[in-house]
């Protein structure tokens, strides 16, 4: 009874404890830097990409005055990532270039790794195989062992191989990918369309339409028009391959709708 | 020689008059700091203020003078006479300051808060407050008050200049239909000009019928002037009414802002405060255990990564 009574004074205690404790208070400054990166995110989002720049700036501009490396780090990568997507492809460069050549900040390699691989992808967006592989085994060396963006990589990896034509490390790669970005549904998404791009390559249509299905679902339920409409160019190809004409032109039509919307 | 048992009870009653003599020490410091806050212990001297009704005001509300409380009120009566008598208790130590053309007025101290009765300096030459004085009393304006009579001001404004747009934009109304003659009238004409260039051309053939037309044309101008000269008097009555409109309710509107100018400040300033202190409130609390782990934290975030490339070519 003694032993019980004790119990619950202590547990009182560090109930107690707990409503004192409160969090380090971080300066207004910060937090503004913070929101403006969230909302920056929102906009993002919502393919709003001119606010989302000018916040990413505001926020930028905040922790490059604070001398906040993580903040810098994020918000240049994001920053990157919205003019890349918005059509600016040598501002997004020099921003990634900033970063990996900064011999004034450290950087954690996470963020490296990040921007190694957005200048892969910007490379391979300009049909430049060669240079994005170098760039990607950059990233996977900033990267490390058991790094979170494995899959990322493992999916650049295979579209390089797609745009050098080469099927069977394509398939390698992308099967790669599919596997580690189970819980990630975004990059499982990306992951399934290339294996189908893949499996295409091989004339292996019956196993792309699989795929390009599944991936499919997968952008709708994240609300990614575009990859919805690459999903739907994949499966007319396939139905193509599979000698479905009318069902390709069927996707072709969907995929022409969701292009005419012109929403990203 | 005392029994265990004996000895166990002598000491339970022992405990019990130490907790009974805690509990009555407690009760009396409780009492004595109500007392203190009541103003009990000290001086006061009662004056009065005489309300054509009791809404806003209660028993206990707080007297501020310059925005010290100096009282409270005390008790609120109605008289034969359906008016309503309030006695307030002033605290002996401010009596001096408040002279006996000083005016009681009920206001609120913010847009959400507590109202009080604040006492207004009279001039400072004339003999202060004593017990049983009267004060004169008035009702301050409220924000809610000072919009809803700017909100009156203002309707028959929008009113007026809805009607006289409507005017305006009357399809069969004097102006359209003038407009509509113009028009044509200067079509007319302009059809005449083209015609007597050709006929310049062609050695002045058709000039008498031209000019026939021309003058009917003219004629047609002449008549739409008319009207116009017949619509104008009307609308420049309607924008003089109107205007006569806005000038009056300008004029309610600065009397309004004047009458509430010193409190509105003190208003704003207030709900400020108020304001300030609720965002702190809720900072702390979700700064605070358990809370903090509830709420999302407000931290750079890196944009989740996207391994898909679309090429420009198929856009």
């Amino acid at each position: 009874m003694r032993r019980f009574g004790s119990s619950l004074v202590l547990v009182g205690l560090v109930l107690l404890a707990g409503c004192g404790q409160v969090e380090p208070l971080r300066n207004a400054r910060l937090l503004q830097a913070a929101e403006l990166n969230q909302r920056a995110g929102e906009a993002f989002r919502l393919a709003e990409y001119r606010l989302a720049a000018k916040l990413y700036e505001r926020a930028l501009r905040i922790d490059i005055a604070l001398e906040q490396v993580e903040g810098i780090a994020i918000d240049t990568l994001n920053l990157a990532r919205v003019m890349q997507v918005s059509g600016n492809p040598v501002r997004a460069g020099q921003l990634l270039d900033g970063l990996l050549n900064d011999t004034a900040l450290q950087y954690p390699p996470v963020y490296l790794a990040r921007a190694a691989l957005q200048q892969s992808m910007l490379r391979l967006e300009q049909d430049d195989a060669a240079q994005a592989a170098v760039w990607v085994d950059k990233a996977a060396a900033f990267c490390g062992n058991g790094c979170a963006d494995y899959g990322v990589v493992a999916n650049v990896r295979a579209m390089i191989a797609l745009q050098r034509a080469d099927a069977a490390p394509a398939l390698e790669w992308s099967t790669r990918a599919v596997n580690a970005n189970r819980g990630v549904p975004l990059e499982h998404a990306n992951a399934l369309r290339v294996q189908a791009s893949a499996l295409l390559l091989q004339a292996q249509p019956e196993q792309a339409l699989r795929r390009a299905n599944e991936a499919l679902q997968i952008d709708k339920a994240l609300g990614l028009p575009q990859k919805i409409r690459q999903d739907l160019l994949l499966l007319a190809q396939a139905h193509a391959q599979l000698g479905q004409a009318g069902q390709a032109a069927q996707m072709r039509e969907r995929a022409a709708r969701i292009a005419a919307t012109a929403l990203k | 020689m005392k029994l265990p048992y004996q000895h166990k009870l002598s000491n339970i009653e022992q405990r019990t008059r130490r907790f009974m003599l805690g509990a009555l020490a407690l009760m009396a410091a409780v009492l004595i700091l109500i007392a203190f806050s009541q103003n009990y212990f000290s001086r006061s001297t009662s004056i009065y203020f005489i309300a054509s009704n009791a809404q806003g005001l209660n028993p206990g509300m707080a007297v501020k003078f310059v925005g010290f409380k100096v009282g409270s009120v005390q008790d609120i009566a109605m008289e034969p006479n359906a008016t309503v008598r309030v006695r307030l208790s002033l605290n002996n130590e401010y009596v001096h300051l408040i002279g006996q053309d000083a005016r009681a007025r009920l206001i609120k101290e913010a847009l959400v808060g507590e109202s009080v009765v604040e006492i207004i300096p009279g001039s400072a030459q004339v003999r202060q407050v004593t017990e049983g004085s009267v004060l004169e009393f008035e009702r301050g304006q409220d924000a809610g008050t000072v919009m809803e009579s700017l909100a009156a001001q203002l309707q028959p404004i929008l009113q007026d200049i809805h009607q006289f747009t409507a005017t305006l934009n009357q399809p069969d109304g004097d102006v359209q239909r003038t407009l509509k003659n113009l028009n044509q009238a200067t079509g007319a004409m302009r059809g005449m000009v083209d015609q007597f260039t050709r006929l310049g051309a062609s050695g002045n053939q058709k000039l008498e019928g031209t000019f026939l037309k021309l003058d009917q044309a003219l004629d047609r101008a002449n008549s739409s002037l008319g009207e116009l000269d017949k619509a104008i008097p009307q609308l420049v009555q309607k924008a003089d009414a109107t205007l006569a409109n806005v000038h009056d309710a300008s004029n309610l509107i600065r009397q309004a802002v004047q009458d509430s100018a010193g409190e509105i400040p003190l208003l704003v300033h207030d709900t400020h405060g108020l304001v300030q202190d609720g965002q702190r409130t809720l900072d702390g609390m979700q700064q605070s255990w358990p809370l903090n782990r509830m709420m999302p934290k407000t931290e750079p975030r890196m944009l989740p990564a996207d391994g898909f490339v679309i090429s420009p070519e198929q856009p």
